[in-house]
């Protein structure tokens, strides 16, 4: 197959970013979209070119390292990673554009490389639990009944991508955020801090200059992980519910 | 310079826990990891985790299990700690939010893996490492005031001093910037070693930097012929299937629809070990059952799973046979083929994570304590990196509280600096490419250090290694700059990996037996006369790898024939 790449060049943080464009051919249909750009890569190395930088690890979908943003989608055309993006969902000799996941709470490190350590801020501000010391309790002794299991498996499952952000047209963490508070304030081992988990974390999605929510529901359209738009229900009601406690804590991490 | 009680490198599971053992200690702590946390290749550890939680198990029944998959290498005492410690290990997961699956009643559910003798698998569907990656990962933020992060720097070398490890040289990422680091204790939690094969179900950034690294400084690695192949990985790509399937009891087929493994293991079948099920695929292949492309897969038929299970608790491989092999698993079997997985050598440890250098520890894929022996059971790495990291961390700490920070000079930054240098220097085109070189290393390997071995192929192995390593010093880089230079790493870890390579292909031609996942076909038999013992691989001062032995360790079960 042949296609024309449109690639966000960038060679610092602190640099102008522009789109180069690349013409490659004979790509395999079954290449993953990252191999079409070790492909490129190698053909640039080839050329004595500069190479684009991106991001990757296990190529299988779960580590949540690869974050591209093609013809406008993050992780492009599928509701999957990157790496589980082929060439065959694209039309032969179509022009591609690729850039980095955009939001400005994500800083581009390197071309196609973003910095989204926003994210660990947010689960800094409260997203665990905090254990005590001294025995651990029975875990049969607090059974979790196979309808919550799910809900909080569904909402565990985030890999921490970040293309929630990059999808929302208001650049909001409310997915990842929402997939937090779901996993841990359903929990009988999150109850603890289930008053002012929501309230801490939203309190620092704000401080990182994410966006709001306006129900746009791009997020879940995206993600990879499938994480369903409940779990933003989910955030809005325990923030809610925390508001509403008199030893409400906002802001204290716990 | 950055000074601190106990300095990590790495932060998959390993480094993490061993992180939270020392803070909780009350040392001063540093993570130091070439890629952000929770992209650590422990996120794609799928099956689950062991431990003898129910009230019919005993810890004792799975430190057996665990000595039989070793085929008796294992190390007995470390494997009693691993599996006696198991059980509060995992109710700690859990307490800190593991989202373990759960059966109808809401209690905990254990599924059946390979070699185990109940089941005694803890699992999160097929995402285990991922979601226990992530909790700890949020305990590692919880604790951020004690525990200095640093995401994307990568280690070029550990500094030894007074014979001693006092601390590491390393660079960051992003910048280029180089710094030394100082540290009362280092532990290396950096994973194994993947990337010497071709294909191999390890991400690309599992490039046995932390073998390298202990090996350059001094410290021996043991057991390093010992290279799991994993029954079911992907025959296209190599991707692994998760041994869940085979757990949630999926069977293997060869092209005459034979249920094939009743013969090589009639007990256990399909759940033997994974050397065990892995050498009889290759069989079955070799012998002209393969299916697939060129007959060189087995079908792995997870059909006979209720539908509804597989897409419960199976959910991420019904994902990648969609996408990577246009399969929908619950409707027809897959072609798989035994592919490389996991590293059970590394560097050589005690049961509190110390290397035989002091102030160095060691903790996961790459340490050997040794708890896996010839072959490493499935479910049992996740508990590996879990209980041997926090006693490293603890044991860490305590050193720590007794010792001084060690006087640390810049010196050695300024020769990995040079050597960086000279590597951004290398004229373009004179030499071959870092990727070539990798390639060939990757399928010389695989081809010659794989499930079935003999002195040919491996001599040769070891030829075309060495060839590398001369071809790898001017291997030239088309990056030179400063900013997030991948080409710059690729080269040094591309050093890293052949170090690791010669290690394994040293060690294999030495044990001149059968055994675990090191199978001689010019030695068939195991021989307990000569090889119970562990080789060890040392540098010489000439850079050339120097050959020990190292006694296996025996508490309780004496060896005997293994039969699944």
């Amino acid at each position: 197959m042949r296609f024309t790449l449109e690639v966000w060049t960038q060679a610092s943080r602190d640099e102008e970013g522009h789109f180069e464009r690349y013409d490659v051919d004979g790509i395999d249909p079954d290449a993953s979209f990252l191999e079409m750009l070790d492909e490129l890569n190698a053909r640039l190395a080839a050329e004595g070119k500069r190479t684009i930088a991106f991001d990757s690890d296990c190529r299988e979908g779960i580590c949540g390292m690869c974050s591209l943003t093609i013809d406008g989608q993050p992780h492009g055309p599928n509701q999957v990673t990157t790496c589980q993006t082929f060439m065959r969902d694209f039309e032969d000799g179509a022009t591609i554009r690729v850039e980095p996941f955009r939001s400005g709470a994500f800083p581009v490190v390197r071309d196609l490389v973003t910095d989204r350590s926003a994210l660990d801020r947010i689960v800094q501000a409260g997203g665990y639990v905090t254990t005590k010391t001294g025995p651990k309790p029975d875990p049969n002794a607090a059974p979790v009944p196979p309808a919550v299991q799910q809900k909080v498996m569904d909402a565990a499952a985030c890999i921490g991508c970040g293309a929630c952000v990059a999808a929302c047209p208001n650049g909001a963490a409310m997915l990842f955020t929402g997939a937090k508070v779901t996993h841990f304030n359903l929990l009988p081992q999150g109850q603890p801090e289930r008053a002012s988990r929501a309230r801490s974390l939203v309190l620092a999605m704000d401080a990182e200059g994410f966006g709001g929510c306006t129900n746009y529901g791009e997020c879940a359209r995206v993600c990879p992980q499938e994480i369903p738009l409940d779990v933003i229900g989910m955030l809005n009601r325990e923030y809610r519910r925390g508001a509403r406690r008199e030893d409400d804590t906002v802001g204290t991490r716990t | 310079m950055p000074a601190h009680d106990v300095l990590i490198i790495g932060a998959g599971l390993a480094g993490q826990r061993a992180a939270l053992a020392a803070a909780q200690a009350g040392a001063t702590v540093a993570v130091l990891s070439k890629v952000h946390p929770v992209r650590s290749h422990s996120v794609a550890a799928a099956g689950g985790i062991n431990a003898a939680i129910a009230v019919e198990d005993d810890w004792r029944s799975h430190a057996y299990d665990t000595v039989k998959g070793s085929d008796f290498l294992g190390d007995q005492d470390a494997i009693e700690v691993m599996c006696a410690e198991a059980p509060a290990e995992v109710l700690h997961l859990e307490h800190i939010g593991v989202t373990f699956h759960r059966d109808e009643t809401g209690r905990l559910d254990l599924r059946a893996f390979g070699g185990a003798s109940i089941n005694r698998t803890a699992y999160v569907a097929d995402i285990t490492g991922q979601a226990i990656l992530h909790v700890l990962y949020e305990q590692l933020l919880r604790f951020g005031d004690r525990i200095d992060r640093y995401e994307e720097w990568f280690t070029t070398s550990l500094i030894v001093d007074d014979g001693g490890c006092a601390g590491v040289v390393a660079r960051d990422v992003r910048s280029g910037a180089m710094e030394v680091f100082a540290a009362k204790s280092v532990i290396l939690a950096c994973g194994g070693a993947g990337q010497c094969f071709k294909p191999t179900t390890n991400g690309l950034i599992c490039t046995g930097d932390g073998m390298a690294l202990a090996y350059r400084a001094g410290a021996p690695l043991m057991d390093m012929e010992m290279v799991q192949y994993h029954p079911t990985t992907l025959v296209e790509n190599g991707f692994l299937i998760t041994e869940g399937a085979r757990g949630e009891g999926a069977h293997l087929l060869n092209a005459d629809g034979e249920r094939f493994m009743e013969r090589y293991a009639p007990s256990k079948r399909e759940l033997a070990s994974r050397d065990v099920v892995s050498r009889a695929e290759q069989t079955e292949i070799d012998e002209g059952r393969g299916v697939g492309p060129d007959g060189r897969g087995i079908y792995l038929d997870i059909t006979v799973v209720p539908r509804r299970r597989t897409l419960e608790a199976l959910r991420e491989i019904v994902n990648i046979g969609r996408d990577f092999a246009g399969v929908d698993i619950t409707r027809e079997p897959i072609v798989i083929r035994p592919g490389q997985h996991y590293v059970m050598g590394g560097v050589r440890t005690d049961v509190h994570g110390r290397t035989p250098l002091d102030g160095l520890y060691a903790a996961g894929e790459v340490a050997c304590v040794s708890v896996h022996g010839g072959n490493r059971l499935g479910a049992n790495s996740l508990l590996d990196t879990l209980i041997f990291g926090r006693r490293a961390g603890e044991h860490a700490a305590a050193r720590a509280a007794g010792t001084r920070m060690p006087r640390v000079s810049r010196a050695p930054l300024h020769d990995d600096a040079r050597r960086i240098e000279a590597i951004l220097a290398r004229p373009a085109g004179a030499g071959r490419r870092v990727s070539e070189i990798k390639e060939e290393l990757g399928t010389t390997m695989n081809r010659h250090v794989a499930v079935f071995r003999d002195e040919g192929g491996l001599r040769t192995a070891l030829d075309v290694v060495r060839r590398l390593r001369e071809e790898a010093e001017s291997a030239a880089v088309d990056d030179r700059g400063t900013v997030f230079n991948q080409d710059v790493l690729g080269a040094i870890e591309l050093g890293c990996l052949l170090d690791c390579a010669e290690a394994m292909v040293v060690s294999a031609l030495e044990r001149r037996e059968s055994r675990g996942a090191q199978f001689r076909t010019d030695f068939p038999r195991r021989d307990d006369a000569e090889w119970l013992k562990h080789i060890t691989i040392t540098r010489d001062g000439d850079g050339a790898p120097r050959i020990g032995y190292a006694p296996v360790t025996i508490t309780r079960w004496e060896p005997e024939e293994r039969r699944y």
